[in-house]
């Protein structure tokens, strides 16, 4: 064997109580598990007093052009994350030919952030086949990589700049089934649409301009392979979203084909939209059609400047007035000190600081006030003998309105509702968008937050139900062979965790994007080891190391 | 402008701000339809602004009653 992983309590995908044992390896396959092994390795890990698990599955990221410069697509590696899907919600970096490669990057700025330096030498652009992104990606993958073809960039391909101004035509859906066809003969899991998204010049993406019949003889190529179609419903309207479940439905019965839609989340804006759509999903999944939601495990946060009118001033209507001022009358309105006054009574009345008290700093531009970062209004209130209110305006005039605030746990944040649905038999965890929104929010150490907030301390699931749900469940949803499981035969993708202290760090700023382009990211905390076919790729000890066993897996 | 009650549109019911999945505050307007029927429209912040100003509104309150071709007329201007 080249790694036995000794003493550990294995937990191994299926759902069933975790129980002490070794663990195998042998050329990139588990070769044993359960029980002591007598041999010995040229690799031995001791995992007493900690969990065993097959690696975490990642079902909706954004690593497509990440991933060409960072096969390890950090940080979620070290989170346990040993097979990440990219190319969802319509976009991948291929099939692409290269005079449209503008108009996507365009798309992937509005949409996922990603800054130019991103493209600009930060890769060589060498492929326009779907084949040729694969063999770029190989060439340095540390992480499993479980690729989407998206539907914006195939109707770029066979319509041009037709593709945002009409429906196809029956020649133009032909040539879009044969594109489709070679994609997923390259390896593609499955094809990503969406009903949402928009380009730089917020003009809906080519896969909104089609008619259902396109759909549907591109769901058709997807049946004569049982791969998975992924969209992005209106999933701000529950209505909508409805409607979309349903025809999902449809086209997953006529093609015999698993779909996924998301994100689901709770809102109190919207009470009734996950119980009303699970509902739908409950009756459509009965009729055997396969329809899975994705529902993220993180609550959602609101980041704001003083530079924007940000909704979130609006339940107090003399800010959200001075807010919406051109920005030299706003300046000028903070600083009257009788404008100020009025503002801060309107915001804390009576001497209630409430409001603003757990908002946080995020980002300044004055090096000052860098050591705010991170901490709350409330704190430096405190400290200053001053206000929430008044410490958010004061910080944000000496940032030029650039000073960033983030109100936190405002959406999907009600964990007495969260952890039951998170543990709903039909509910796919997933909707990280790892790698997407980069300079708005981490998206990573969702999983993290699985295991802290609903096993540990709520216990909504039990640790061998989280485990099964983002390992073996998700593998079995988009049809991953051979991972998920801790089981002989299986690839060796495992992830060594403390079941008591695994969680997700706090949010920072880091600039590791090329040319020293920032992002918000998330460290992993209570990961000790994590594993990919075979070869450990980082570890708590070491971080990441050299090993670049990752792989192209398909369905 | 006050609100334009009396007449057989769709109106608004209700206008709250609500988290965006993409990390922003958008707006939630519910609309009450003549039949009695209730739907749904969500607004960025720019949008958002728009229709307080074709509504002559300061505050979310005011939206509350406005007919729904005040939302129209905004969808139509930002190409939603």
């Amino acid at each position: 064997m080249d790694l036995i992983i000794r003493n550990g309590r294995i937990v191994d995908g299926t759902g069933l109580p975790a129980y002490q044992g070794d663990l195998g390896i042998a050329d990139g396959r588990i070769v044993h598990v359960g029980g002591r092994i007598a041999a010995t390795a040229a690799r031995e890990i001791d995992a007493a007093g900690r969990v065993v698990a097959p690696g975490f599955i990642d079902p909706h990221t954004h690593f497509d052009v990440q991933l060409l410069w960072d096969g390890e697509a950090r940080p979620a590696l070290e989170h346990g994350i040993t097979t990440v899907v990219p190319g969802n919600c319509s976009l991948s970096l291929a099939p692409l030919k290269a005079e449209h490669r503008p108009r996507l990057v365009g798309m992937f700025q509005q949409i996922e952030e990603m800054p130019n330096a991103a493209f600009d030498g930060a890769f060589e652009w060498t492929w326009e086949s779907f084949d040729g992104y694969l063999d770029a990606l190989r060439a340095k993958l540390s992480v499993n990589v479980a690729p989407l073809a998206g539907h914006s960039v195939i109707r770029l391909w066979v319509m041009g700049d037709a593709a945002t101004e009409r429906a196809a035509n029956a020649e133009e859906l032909a040539a879009m089934q044969d594109l489709l066809r070679r994609c997923l003969e390259a390896g593609a899991i499955g094809l990503s649409t969406s009903f949402v998204d928009v380009d730089e010049n917020l003009q809906p993406v080519p896969s909104r301009y089609a008619h259902f019949e396109e759909l549907d003889a591109l769901a058709a190529v997807l049946g004569e392979y049982g791969r998975m179609l992924q969209v992005v419903p209106e999933f701000y309207a529950t209505d909508i979203t409805l409607a979309r479940v349903d025809q999902l439905a449809e086209l997953s019965l006529a093609h015999q084909i698993p779909t996924t839609f998301s994100p689901l989340f709770d809102s109190a804006a919207n009470p009734d939209n996950v119980s009303r759509v699970m509902a739908r999903v409950e009756e459509q999944m009965a009729r055997g059609a396969r329809v899975w939601p994705q529902v993220q495990t993180r609550p959602i946060d609101i980041s704001f400047t003083f530079d924007v009118a940000s909704l979130l001033f609006a339940a107090t209507p003399g800010w959200y007035r001075t807010m919406r001022l051109p920005r030299e009358e706003k300046i000028a309105a903070l600083r009257d000190p009788e404008q100020l006054e009025a503002l801060i009574a309107e915001a804390e009345p009576g001497g209630d600081t409430g409001r603003f008290a757990r908002v946080k700093v995020r980002a300044v531009t004055r090096a000052e006030d860098e050591t705010l970062v991170g901490r709350s209004l409330g704190e430096i209130a405190a400290e200053r003998g001053s206000t929430p209110a008044r410490v958010m305006v004061e910080l944000s005039l000496a940032n030029d309105l650039d000073a960033c605030f983030v109100a936190t746990d405002l959406g999907h944040d009600d964990p007495a509702r969260v952890g039951p649905l998170l543990a709903h038999p039909l509910v796919h965890i997933g909707a990280s968008d790892g790698g997407a929104h980069i300079q708005s929010f981490a998206t990573y150490g969702d999983t993290g937050y699985l295991f802290s907030r609903f096993v540990r301390d709520r216990h909504d699931l039990t640790l061998e139900q989280a485990v099964k749900k983002i390992t073996a469940d998700t593998a079995r949803i988009w049809g991953i062979p051979q991972r998920g499981l801790l089981q002989p035969g299986f690839a060796a993708d495992v992830t060594i965790f403390d079941a008591e202290a695994i969680a997700r760090g706090d949010e920072v700023a880091a600039h590791d994007m090329p040319e020293g382009g920032m992002r918000y990211v998330r460290g992993a905390q209570g990961i000790d080891t994590v594993i990919v076919n075979g070869a450990v790729a980082w570890n708590a000890v070491d971080g990441y190391t050299t090993a670049a066993t990752g792989q192209v897996v398909s369905a | 402008m006050g609100a334009e009650a009396g007449s057989e549109e769709a109106r608004i019911e209700r206008a709250l701000v609500a988290p965006g999945h993409d990390g922003s505050a958008e707006l939630l307007l519910r609309i009450r339809h003549r039949n009695g029927g209730l739907d749904s429209v969500t607004l960025d912040a720019q949008a958002a602004e728009r229709l307080l100003d074709h509504c002559g509104a300061n505050e979310l309150e005011q939206l509350v009653g406005q007919s729904w071709r005040h939302l129209l007329h905004v969808l139509d201007e930002t190409g939603a």
